[in-house]
């Protein structure tokens, strides 16, 4: 309660534009959001871009934020932030269809970038859809229950257990 | 809020599945994000972080900019359509003030007559001082739509002339 009582307070610091709560949320939240984007995209580099992104996002939308689960909130903007990056894709792909393989392999394969070290967990990500990939990553660095991810998604609770469920245990069988 | 450590995973797919069925499928759940925490991602670089905080500090005075100018062009904006509607409303006022309402009428019908007892004179002269009113009424009105056929002056000095009459008679007194 103490935890939610001090964000609550960094919360409407943001909202006044004190730039001393904006790194404060910086703080609490770059680790967990950057491991889902690093996790959803494989590459530091694009995942640095996606971070910065996500709370330039933040300053601009934080008068937007009118209570609620923050995380939820935050990781919300943090999948539009994804969709986008892969629309952007998928509009690069229809205009150089030439390319069409390349960037294909692009989303879903690891890329090394400076001293990246690409583990198995991220290898075998890879195997796993966009959203059922992104289901996981949701639900493990957002920390939100089950319902909160459903509302997000905007599916049945039953059908975000199922692909979950599914999804995990593909997974655990790739680790294997 | 109902964040993950709070929700009961076996409760939830007890929903859907039986009991046996939603402990398998919870112990499922637990294993692979154990996976997940044995296999943490890496963290963001703290020069990527100081970056990030650079930014935000470099927008905030531009954000704080663009939500005043917001704020002035709402109120400026807000502030004309006041004008405006005052201007109209002014307006429309004065053309309602055009008519004479009843208590104008009223107060120029003469004293003495407000003051007579005889009841059955000041009614025949309340009368004809109405219909004195009325042709007068007309008048002005033919002269304000400029239906008046003949020399607008010589209509005017005639409504005048009038006016005078009836101030300097005294057919109300009987």
């Amino acid at each position: 309660m103490a935890k939610s009582d001090e964000l609550a307070q960094i919360i409407i610091g943001c909202k006044n534009g004190d730039s001393n709560c904006f790194s404060q949320v910086v703080d609490m939240y770059a680790s967990r959001c950057y491991g889902y984007f690093y996790r959803l995209t494989s590459n530091n580099d694009l995942s640095d871009e996606l971070l910065s992104e996500l709370f330039v996002k933040l300053v601009e939308k934080i008068a937007s934020y009118k209570g609620g689960s923050f995380d939820g909130w935050i990781f919300k903007i943090a999948s539009n932030i994804f969709h986008d990056y892969l629309r952007t894709k998928q509009r690069r792909k229809k205009l150089l269809d030439v390319q069409k393989k390349q960037l294909e392999l692009e989303i879903t394969e690891p890329k090394k970038s400076d001293n990246e070290q690409i583990d198995k967990l991220q290898i075998q990500l890879t195997r796993l859809d966009t959203d059922t990939r992104e289901l996981i990553m949701l639900r493990f660095y957002s920390e939100l229950g089950f319902k909160e991810i459903a509302a997000m998604r905007s599916e049945p609770i039953g059908t975000t257990l199922a692909k979950l469920h599914r999804g995990l245990k593909k997974l655990r069988e790739l680790m294997r | 809020m109902n964040g993950r450590n709070d929700e009961n995973l076996k409760e939830l797919f007890e929903k859907f599945l039986d009991a046996e069925q939603a402990q398998k499928y919870v112990e499922d759940v637990q294993k692979a994000e154990q996976i997940l925490r044995e296999n943490p991602a890496p963290e963001p670089d703290d020069m990527l972080i100081a970056n990030i905080k650079a930014e935000i500090a470099m927008r905030l005075p531009a954000r704080k900019t663009y939500v005043f100018k917001h704020i002035a062009y709402k109120v400026v904006s807000i502030a004309a359509a006041v004008v405006f509607l005052t201007a109209i409303g002014l307006r429309l006022f004065e053309k309602d003030d055009s008519k004479p309402s009843p208590v104008q009428r009223a107060s120029i019908i003469p004293t003495a007559i407000w003051e007579s007892d005889d009841i059955t004179t000041d009614d025949a002269d309340l009368a004809i001082f109405t219909i004195e009113i009325e042709q007068i009424e007309d008048e002005m009105m033919v002269l304000q739509f400029g239906e008046d056929d003949t020399n607008g002056d010589s209509s005017v000095s005639e409504l005048e002339m009038e006016l005078i009459e009836i101030n300097n008679s005294d057919f109300w007194k009987g």
